[in-house]
């Protein structure tokens, strides 16, 4: 009953308009980055690197498909949260709002599973778009601007990675970028069983990012490593050397302790609550 | 007492006239060795060890032509010095353009060398002062230490090989001054590292250096003008 719900859902996610809007959204993102990196990327590379071309000379293909997709991942991953609420945070609300939420708690399925079904087409959804995006930044950047080494840019330092050692790590942070824009989702979808309309939830959404995201002060420092926004960047991590297992492990866990409790307030409260639309 | 005094001033321009031909003789003769070398390849084991730079050894093919064509190729990306390579031999060559001054002499390992220090004329000449450490037996640069208007001071160590009898090395050690080297900040958005560990990193201000050996030397065979050109 969850399977077929889950695939009635995924059938609803598709109908809608504005699940390709975010699909069409991004595309449009990523074709306009390719296309400015290819017209201007030199100049991008250059401030990267400016402050060691007095003394050092970079040889090389740096301009190239693996640093193409790691700029197209950090200027994006900011932005995707917004396509993925815009879709999850209307899986509750928006069949509250057009009242057929009431016509399916009255199905021969538990409430749990309703909302279960909704978490799992959310993630469906957001895997789709996350496997879209890495296939735009990946293997068409790849196709443009060709592959090589890639050079990443930390706080401390740069570190130069070699082309035979990238594929894993992009696999492995395009999952953890996978398991942060989850966790939107699931947020999304949170919120959604306690609203009646569909923008409360995607507007309350992009608030709680934005508001986390802007308590880097230091009165917050306590706080901060519990917040799911410290560690949605943690994918960047994997291009580090050496890679700090520790510290990725305890985001995972973070992020899926955030997915977790998310998951369960919103069947706690869909449970509880008065369908009276 | 005159005739000590003139005595004395006699001997002090004969010494100091001696040391600034000497100074140029020796450095001609490196010229002259160097002048042999039309064009040359070679592969290049290039090993970093810079503190904000993280890289493993990378392998490349390096050409030169004279005057002055220079390039790397290299299937990945390699970091080289901007200068120590063909700048401070490009400079020897052009005889009218420094003065030399024979610094004395110092023994580097085991070899004896003579410091000439090489100071331009010109006003606007990018190197600021040059001081070579020669092996007057081989007539080769064993060390050099050049100070730049751009890029600082690097100091070169030499190691000869087989192509020693074309001035050629088989090791450059190259140190390089790192304390200039700043992080943009707006791209080295980094949130899951504190501040105090920011700091830590950015407080590491210390001297890096490059290793470059060079096997396989192929020595005026020829090398064609399009191998210099951008791709």
């Amino acid at each position: 009953m969850l399977l077929k719900n889950t695939y009635n859902e995924f059938i609803k996610i598709l109908a809608k308009p504005r699940s390709y809007l975010g699909i069409g959204a991004l595309t449009l993102l990523v074709l306009l980055i390719l296309f400015a990196m290819k017209a201007d990327g030199k100049s991008f590379i250059s401030f990267v690197t400016a402050s060691f071309e007095q003394t050092l000379s970079f040889n090389g293909n740096i301009l190239n498909g693996n640093l193409i997709a790691f700029i197209i991942l950090q200027m994006l991953i900011v932005h995707i949260p917004l396509l993925v609420s815009l879709v999850t945070g209307d899986l509750i609300s928006g069949e509250a709002a057009m009242g057929t939420i009431r016509m399916m708690a009255t199905k021969p399925i538990s409430r749990t599973q309703i909302v279960l079904s909704k978490f799992i087409a959310g993630a469906v959804y957001t895997f789709i778009l996350t496997l879209w995006l890495g296939f735009l930044a990946l293997i068409v950047g790849k196709w443009m601007f060709g592959t090589g080494d890639l050079i990443v840019l930390n706080s401390d330092g740069l570190v130069i990675l070699k082309e035979q050692d990238i594929l894993w790590r992009y696999g492995l942070s395009f999952g953890v970028a996978y398991l942060a824009l989850l966790t939107i989702s699931t947020l999304s979808i949170c919120l959604s069983a306690f609203a009646e309309n569909s923008i409360g939830p995607i507007v309350s959404t992009m608030s709680i990012i934005i508001l986390f995201t802007i308590m880097d002060v230091s009165v917050f420092d306590s706080i901060k490593p519990f917040l799911f926004t410290t560690h949605m960047a943690s994918w960047r991590s994997f291009f580090e050397d050496p890679v700090p297992w520790t510290t990725i492990r305890n985001s995972v866990s973070i992020l899926v302790i955030h997915n977790i409790v998310l998951v369960l307030i919103a069947v706690y409260k869909f449970n509880k609550k008065d369908i009276t639309s | 007492m005159k005739a000590i005094l003139s005595l004395l001033f006699f001997v002090h321009s004969f010494a100091v006239f001696s040391q600034e031909v000497d100074a140029d003789v020796v450095i001609q003769q490196v010229v002259q060795k160097l002048n042999t070398v039309k064009d040359y390849s070679v592969e290049a084991n290039i090993k970093t060890n810079i503190p904000l730079i993280k890289i493993m050894p990378v392998n490349a093919s390096i050409y030169f032509k004279q005057k002055d064509k220079f390039k790397v190729v290299s299937k990945g990306i390699a970091i080289l010095p901007k200068q120590g390579f063909t700048d401070v031999n490009t400079f020897l060559m052009n005889k009218g353009s420094y003065m030399a001054v024979s610094s004395g002499t110092k023994t580097i390992g085991e070899v004896k060398t003579n410091l000439i220090t090489v100071i331009p004329t010109g006003e606007t000449s990018e190197i600021i002062l040059a001081k070579l450490w020669i092996d007057t037996k081989r007539d080769v640069i064993l060390r050099s230490q050049v100070t730049t208007r751009s890029s600082g001071t690097v100091i070169v160590d030499y190691t000869y090989g087989a192509e020693v009898q074309f001035g050629l090395p088989n090791q450059l050690t190259f140190t390089i001054d790192v304390k200039k080297f700043k992080m943009p900040k707006s791209v080295a958005a980094d949130l899951n590292k504190t501040d105090q560990q920011k700091k830590k990193t950015a407080d590491k201000d210390q001297k890096g250096t490059i290793v470059i050996k060079l096997t396989n030397y192929k020595v005026n065979k020829g090398i064609s003008d399009a191998v210099f050109k951008e791709k």
